[in-house]
Formats: structure tokens, C-alpha cells, sequence
């Protein structure tokens, strides 16, 4: 059945596409600024991947988690180096703190794109699946391996940090610092370091989405663009800074997709996206999922 | 007050200065360099520089950060190229037309965006740019895709097409300076500062706004035309949003919210990447370094650091 067959395969690249947005997601409600780079976690963490089980010789297993590290290294770098300013004592910046967030994640995005073309080269890379299997139905539903896998581990990933942000004390100071910085700050939150931690899970939740998909994509330099740009929708889908939001706008994003790729037109299957984009920040800005969207 | 004011004038007559002598400098250049190559590569820093005028005219002066300077570059270049492919119209109407259309196209951007800001300004006109983008490299009945359409040539002569863009230039900023002069500059400015302090004094802020985006967009339109009619073909390529990079790489080095810095920028950074082009493609992790540390410690760009007392 075509459609089941569409439907399974947009709810799984919907996963993927979660783990992607909701990094963003968490930068944008702790900052108020879009995190134009976040396309290359992904690109360093399927890179990262491809080059550790290949060039290292390690277990595909064991170069999982090394995206995993070296996309939360990055992120608290970027953190470090480059959005401090934003918001730790630089009174006067406030007037043009879009634009230098936009002008310095943009510039990171072209640095790291071409820092990877020049170092490891600009052909693409095919990484090793997690498991060998051929293709397979599982019901009526063509499937195989490493997808199936990647969905299993996307979603645990993303039941992991639901339950994260709820429960654990890190998760709250998250969510405290996201409603109120300056609140959170009086009640003995350490805000910078809560900073920090967001763009580390954000960094590592690219990455390993990367690195997820490293086997079916090729990773190349520039591959980081595609999805950066599906993560902007939905988080404008999902309500600018919600995770909640981000998570269901991904998923209902990948199912839309799938259907319109296939019955109306798969050329244009990445405008019909940004025309979402477009139409929801005119139309309602909070984002389709609701009025809660302002929660973390 | 007037004292405030005399000081933004002044301050804007030694930059309007400043870039007068740089058009009179790069005027001098034919007289000494006669290569085609080097004055092609300057002719498409000369393009680079109207876009990056025509970018910084909306970020720098009216502080609409749009992330679409590219995809108006390569709007301009197409309503050149597809009048002449479908209807054979000649120049004369087709560069008009393309200045027309990408107005007409930057005033409909700019009302859809009027009430967004910041971030969620820069995502819409990305989404814009890419749209434009995936529809001119997907009509392959209209636009014959990626294989680009050819253009006829203006004229023969480097030389003579040279001087053209320099005269465009020098067009561009003299507009661009009895603009600022005057009410205009001052609401864009003022806009940009404070949009709702603006509003609440009385500026017709929408219809600045506005105005701003058309005409942004227009030289944008218009640079991307005479680019195409110079290099006689047109792709989607112009489109890319690592051109809009690039544009924002040049004016944050220049320094934005001038004149002089974007025209500087645009000639340094060009001209440098096709000097570091022989080091072996490390001039955009140059440029992309370069951005990052001029926004994050020289705020004011190089026009900030030179004319820092």
C-alpha cells in the first residue's frame, strides 16, 4: 500500500528531523536568536561518524557516540566563543543583537562547511550502517535496517530528553531559564552554564542525527543545508522555542512531505516547506501547536 | 539638536567623500591595467559592491536584516534573460524591466514582512530567497533550469563595460547619499533605532519600510541584469544563498550603516579571494573568519576602525 508505505517513511525522517529541530528549538527560547550553523552539527556529526568508523577503523557503535561528543563539544564552543556576548554583561548590544547573532552563525555555517571541504574533501562520503541487512517488509511496509534502527534510537533519544527537561534538575533550570533569565538568575541558577548545556544537547542532538543518517545520505560538506532549512520550518511550525511544538511540527512536516513528494510535485517537495514557513510567521506566529508555544 | 545633527551630516559627507575617492581611484585603474582578466574580476567586485550598497541600504540603514540580496540579484539577471528568450525584447527594455520587476517584487516582500523582526525576519526572506531559487532551477520549460539562459552583450569592449559599472556605482551612491541627506535617511535611521519610538513621532514607518525594500531590491535587480548582460549568462547559481554570504561578509567588513564600507568591502574581499584563490580555495574560510571576528570585536567594520578618534 503506497500510502502506509509514504506514512511510515515520513514519520521516520519526521524523528529525524525532531532531533535536528529540537536543538534549535531550545536555543531559540533561551536566546530569542535563530542558530544558522545548526545545519553543520549535523554535517560534523555524520562526518564525524563516517570518519571514525572508516578512517579509525571503530565500531560503528562506538563512532556513534563520538559525534555524539564531538557535536556537544562544538555547540559549547560556539556557545562560548561566540553567543556570550549576547546576553552576559554587553549592555550596549542589545540594539543589534539579531542582526550579530545572524551575521556570526551565518559566517560559522560557510566556516565550517568550507573548513570540511578543504580538510577532508569536497566528495561525498558514504558511511558504514549500524547493521548489515538487506531491505525488508515488515508488514506491509518495505523497510530496512539501519532506518529502522535510527528510528528506534531517534526516538528513544527523544523520550530521553522529554523526560530530561521534566524531571531532572538540569531540565528545570532549562526551563526556568527559558521562561526567565533574570528570574532564574535571583533564584540561584547559574544561567551561563544553563547556556551552555542547552547549545551542548543541541549540538549533540544534530550530530547524532547526522550521524543517524550518515549511511543513507552520502554526507558531503554542504549537506547540512537541507535539513538545517527543514528545521527552520518546523520550528516556526511548532511555535518559535517549543520543544513540544518543534516535536510534533517535525513529525506532522515528514508526513506532509512524503504525500506531497509523490502526489503533487517532488521538485518542489523542499519550497512547499518554506512556503509553510512564510505563510505561518504572517499568519500565526506562535506556531500552529498553540498558545503554550512560549513554554521553553 | 542641530548639533546632533550637523554631526550625522558631517559624518556623512566625509563618508560620501571617502567613496567618491574610491570610484575616482578605481576610474585611474584602465590606465594602468589592461588585462580583460583583472578587469573582469574588477567588474564583478563593482557587481558585488552595488549589491552589498543595496543589502546595507536595508540592514545598515534601516536595520531590516533580509537574508534575499542574492535572490534579487538573480531576479534582476532573469527578467533580463527570459525577455530576451521568449520575447526577444531588447536591453533597452529588458535592464528597465528588471529594475521595474524587482522593485515591484521588493515593495510585495517588504509589505508581507512589515511586522516581522529580527529572526523571524531573516527566516521569511531566507525562505523567499530559497523559493525563488527552487522555482527558477525547477522551470526547466520557463527557465531551462540549471543550464542557465544566454544573454546578448551590451558591447565588446571590458573597458567600456568597466566604465558602465563604475558609472552605476557612482549613480548608486550619489542616490544613496541625497537620500540619507535628507528625510528619508533620517526616518530609515530613525526606523532602524526605534521602530516604535519612530511610529509614535509621526513617521510614516510602513511606507519607509517599504521603500526601502524596493529600492534595495531594485539595485540588487539592476546589478544582477548588467551582471548578466556581462558575463552572458544567467544560472541559478547567482541565487545561492553563499552569495548572500558573501554580500554580508562584505559589508560587515566594510562596516555597515555606510557607504564607504560596503563599495570597500565588496572590492577587499573579492579581490583578495581571487588572489587566494591560488593558495588553493582557502579564500572563503578567510572570509568566513573574517566576518566572524570583525562582528564579534570591530563592530564599526574597517570604516569603524579607520575613522575611530
Amino acid at each position: 500500500m503506497l500510502a502506509l508505505d509514504l506514512f511510515v517513511n515520513g514519520l521516520i525522517f519526521g524523528l529525524f528531523y525532531a532531533l535536528m529541530a529540537v536543538g534549535l528549538a531550545m536555543i531559540f527560547g533561551v536566546l530569542k536568536v535563530v542558530n544558522f550553523a545548526h545545519g553543520e552539527f549535523y554535517m560534523i556529526g555524520a562526518y564525524t561518524y563516517v570518519l571514525c568508523a572508516m578512517k579509525l577503523g571503530l565500531s560503528p557503535w562506538l563512532a556513534l557516540p563520538m559525534a555524539a561528543i564531538a557535536g556537544a563539544a562544538l555547540g559549547a564552543l560556539v556557545e562560548r566563543l561566540l553567543m556570550r556576548p549576547l546576553y552576559a554583561g554587553y549592555g550596549s548590544w542589545n540594539i543589534m543583537k539579531d542582526e550579530y547573532a545572524v551575521v556570526v552563525t551565518f559566517g560559522l555555517s560557510l566556516l565550517l562547511i568550507n573548513l570540511v571541504d578543504k580538510v577532508v574533501g569536497p566528495y561525498p562520503y558514504r558511511g558504514p550502517p549500524l547493521i548489515e541487512t538487506s531491505r525488508f517488509a515488515l508488514g506491509p511496509v518495505m523497510m530496512n535496517g539501519q532506518k529502522l534502527i535510527a528510528a528506534g534510537i531517534s526516538v528513544a533519544l527523544l523520550v530521553g530528553l522529554a523526560l530530561f527537561i521534566k524531571r531532572s534538575l538540569w531540565g528545570r533550570q532549562i526551563q526556568a531559564v527559558a521562561q526567565n533569565r533574570l528570574g532564574a538568575s535571583l533564584a540561584g541558577i547559574d544561567a551561563t552554564r544553563t547556556t551552555a548545556l542547552i547549545f551542548a544537547i543541541s549540538g549533540l542532538l544534530a550530530a547524532l542525527s547526522g550521524a543517524l543518517l550518515a549511511p543513507l545520505i552520502n554526507p558531503s560538506p554542504d549537506v547540512g543545508a537541507f535539513p538545517a532549512i527543514k528545521s527552520y520550518v518546523i520550528v516556526v511550525l511548532g511555535g518559535m522555542g517549543s520543544i513540544w511544538g518543534a516535536m510534533m511540527a517535525a513529525v506532522l512536516l515528514g508526513v506532509l512531505e512524503s504525500f506531497f513528494a509523490v502526489y503533487v510535485s517532488y521538485d518542489y517537495r523542499d519550497a512547499f516547506g518554506l512556503l509553510i514557513l512564510i505563510l505561518v510567521l504572517i499568519f500565526r506566529p506562535q506556531g500552529l501547536i498553540g498558545e503554550k508555544g512560549r513554554e521553553v | 539638536m542641530s548639533d546632533a545633527r550637523n554631526l550625522w551630516a558631517n559624518r556623512l559627507r566625509t563618508d560620501f567623500r571617502a567613496a567618491l575617492v574610491v570610484v575616482a581611484l578605481l576610474a585611474t585603474v584602465p590606465l594602468f591595467v589592461s588585462s580583460p582578466y583583472t578587469l573582469g574580476i574588477l567588474i564583478v567586485s563593482i557587481y558585488f559592491a552595488l549589491i552589498a550598497l543595496g543589502w546595507n541600504l536595508l540592514a545598515g540603514f534601516t536595520g531590516q536584516f533580509s537574508l534575499a540580496p542574492a535572490a534579487f540579484a538573480m531576479l534582476g539577471a532573469y527578467t533580463t534573460a527570459l525577455l530576451d528568450y521568449h520575447l526577444k525584447a531588447p536591453l533597452a527594455i529588458g535592464i528597465p524591466a528588471a529594475i521595474v520587476g524587482t522593485a515591484l517584487l521588493g515593495f510585495l516582500l517588504g509589505r508581507i514582512v512589515l511586522r516581522l523582526k529580527g529572526p523571524y525576519l531573516a527566516l521569511t526572506t531566507l525562505s523567499f530567497a530559497e523559493i525563488a531559487r527552487v522555482i527558477v532551477y525547477n522551470s526547466h520549460n520557463f527557465t531551462r533550469g540549471d543550464q542557465g539562459l544566454n544573454v546578448p552583450s551590451l558591447m565588446q569592449s571590458r573597458i567600456g563595460y568597466y566604465y558602465l559599472f563604475l558609472g552605476v556605482l557612482l549613480m548608486a551612491l550619489a542616490g544613496l547619499y541625497r537620500l540619507m541627506r535628507g528625510k528619508a535617511g533620517r526616518f530609515w535611521l530613525a526606523i532602524r533605532d526605534d521602530e516604535t519610538g519612530a511610529e509614535s513621532r509621526g513617521i510614516p514607518v510602513v511606507r519607509y519600510k517599504t521603500f526601502a525594500f524596493a529600492l534595495s531590491c531594485a539595485i540588487c535587480g539592476l546589478a544582477g541584469s548588467l551582471y548578466g548582460t556581462f558575463s552572458q549568462l544567467v544560472s541559478p547559481e547567482l541565487g545561492l544563498l553563499l552569495q548572500t554570504g558573501l554580500v554580508i561578509a562584505m559589508v560587515v567588513i566594510g562596516g555597515m550603516g555606510t557607504l564607504t564600507g560596503p563599495v570597500v568591502g565588496a572590492l577587499l574581499v573579492y579581490l583578495t579571494s581571487e588572489w587566494l584563490r591560488e593558495f588553493g580555495g582557502i579564500q572563503l574560510i578567510v572570509f568566513s573568519l573574517a566576518v566572524i571576528v570583525f562582528a564579534r570585536f570591530f563592530r564599526a567594520g574597517l570604516w569603524g576602525i579607520a575613522t575611530r578618534r
